[in-house]
């Protein structure tokens, strides 16, 4: 009952916040500062995740690969793997974890102090003030971390086949190039927009219901990153069965 | 941004990881303490983490099979789920759930305690804070997280297997084959033993920004999201380190 109820509540939020997302009713200024911000927070965090798995997918399949001979193969396995899957979701993890978790902390401190509540005494609506621009900010920013991240962790593969382990650096590139499509890209593009849509959404409902002091505000954050996640992993496999579903 | 702050952070981290072993680690833990605290940090975590595995294999089947039918080797699906799946992807994503899901919950629980003084009454009434709250939960979670690992790793390949042979009609005995020629026996093993790695950075991370916050709901809910950040973050390098001193 409870939880059904937690739904509802989320789908009303979400129809409040995605009606002045589409109607343009939030302020420009303060949406450019949130994409600035958590572009900046975020950055860090996701290069420094994704450059290391790029190395440690081209450590396993070098070893693999070499088995066969096959060590050609090993940049359209990077390219699958880092490009389609895993950039993607590592990006949408870390900025969950970061992006997502400050907007949690962040609106759940103003709930706990009351400065929502001031807002709206000043008569000024705080979904649209406070939150939408968040929501947009991540909208904007989980795309371009992505494609920053996606490049991260092609470097780190590259690093690791050629310098590390010798592999002939034309071929890596050739062979990257021609087992990427630009649907790939896009997919990924499309994928992250909406995970970042699905992070703004689920932050920012928690942090603006926080209740019960400095306590409630710990665990909106903690819900944050657990329920967005699960919410977008789960999303990522009816999304990725659709798109790939579409081409062929 | 000057140098002197990392720098400082980093030493004040150490200096408390070392106050930890030796106060904390010395003595025998709070009795009934550490059975409870893997109760709440695995049994809690569960389901999370079985739904996150869950799709995660389901995407990674689809994704195989997408990238490797152009080149004729739809079997390659198999080989690419124990690679890249059972060997790297379900550990670390292990451990980012149980980072978001426990570590987070260590944190804020920490940094409430910090900032309602409960920490300063526990060194008044002569009871070593290091030993009292980091020591059960640094033990519990070392215990549960290798159980976890595994069976986030059998949860990744049931849907991996579940999707290859029933939404993409590929050969289930083939399937397990090309799994098994990727990833055998001692590879589990090093999954478990890289997870206990990570749970021990996930605990001393939480308890540490937890430890320091500033106080009020503004503090802990940063020191929360930092706190997730800075484990997965540190997780990630852990296990190219890892992986490199192992595979390569």
């Amino acid at each position: 009952m409870k939880f059904i109820q937690t739904i509802g509540h989320f789908g009303l939020f979400s129809g409040q916040v995605l009606k002045r997302v589409v109607t343009l009713k939030f302020p420009l200024r303060a949406m450019i500062a949130q994409t600035d911000m958590t572009t900046r927070r975020c950055l860090l965090p996701v290069v420094a995740v994704v450059f290391p798995f790029g190395m440690v997918i081209s450590l396993q399949g070098l070893q693999i690969f070499s088995l066969f001979g096959a060590e050609r193969m090993l940049a359209s396995l990077a390219s699958v793997a880092i490009i389609r899957e895993l950039a993607p979701v590592l990006a949408s993890v870390l900025v969950a974890a970061q992006g997502g978790s400050s907007n949690a902390a962040e609106l759940g401190a103003m709930r706990i102090e009351e400065e929502l509540d001031a807002t709206e005494v000043m008569a000024v609506d705080s979904m649209s003030y406070h939150v939408t621009p968040r929501v947009v900010a991540l909208i904007i920013a989980t795309p371009l971390l992505n494609i920053i991240g996606t490049m991260a962790g092609l470097a780190g593969s590259f690093v690791t086949a050629v310098f590390f382990k010798n592999e002939n650096a034309g071929v890596f590139l050739t062979e990257l190039g021609s087992h990427t499509t630009s649907f790939d890209l896009w997919a990924a593009f499309i994928k992250t927009t909406l995970f970042g849509l699905i992070i703004g959404l689920v932050s920012c409902y928690l942090g603006y219901n926080a209740k019960g002091g400095a306590e409630g505000v710990g665990r909106a954050v903690n819900n944050t990153v657990v329920y967005s996640v699960l919410v977008f992993i789960a999303v990522n496999y009816f999304l990725t069965s659709a798109l790939f579903g579409m081409v062929a | 941004m000057t140098l002197r702050q990392p720098v400082a952070t980093l030493g004040r981290f150490s200096m408390f990881c070392w106050t930890f072993c030796r106060s904390g680690l010395t003595r025998r833990p709070p009795p009934g303490k550490v059975l409870e605290e893997a109760y709440k940090i695995g049994v809690r975590s569960l389901p999370i983490l079985m739904t996150i595995a869950f799709f995660v294999g389901t995407n990674l089947t689809l994704q195989g099979k997408n990238a490797f039918e152009p080149i004729g080797g739809q079997n390659l699906v198999g080989m690419f789920v124990g690679l890249a799946g059972v060997r790297e992807l379900a550990p670390i994503i292990a451990a980012a759930m149980i980072a978001a899901k426990a570590g987070t919950e260590m944190a804020s629980q920490v940094a409430v305690m910090r900032s309602r003084e409960q920490i300063d009454a526990l060194e008044v009434m002569g009871i070593n804070p290091h030993w009292y709250l980091i020591t059960p939960r640094f033990l519990g979670i070392l215990l549960v997280m290798p159980a976890l690992t595994t069976l986030a790793i059998y949860g990744m390949l049931a849907s991996a297997y579940l999707v290859a042979v029933y939404q993409l009609n590929l050969n289930g005995a083939e399937f397990l084959d090309f799994v098994q020629s990727a990833a055998r026996p001692i590879d589990l093993i090093v999954a478990n033993i890289k997870s206990l790695f990570f749970g021990a950075v996930i605990c001393m991370v939480c308890c540490y920004n937890g430890f320091y916050s500033k106080s009020g709901p503004k503090g802990v809910g940063s020191a929360t999201n930092r706190a997730v950040v800075t484990a997965a973050v540190i997780c990630v390098i852990l296990n190219y380190l890892i992986s490199e001193i192992v595979y390569a």
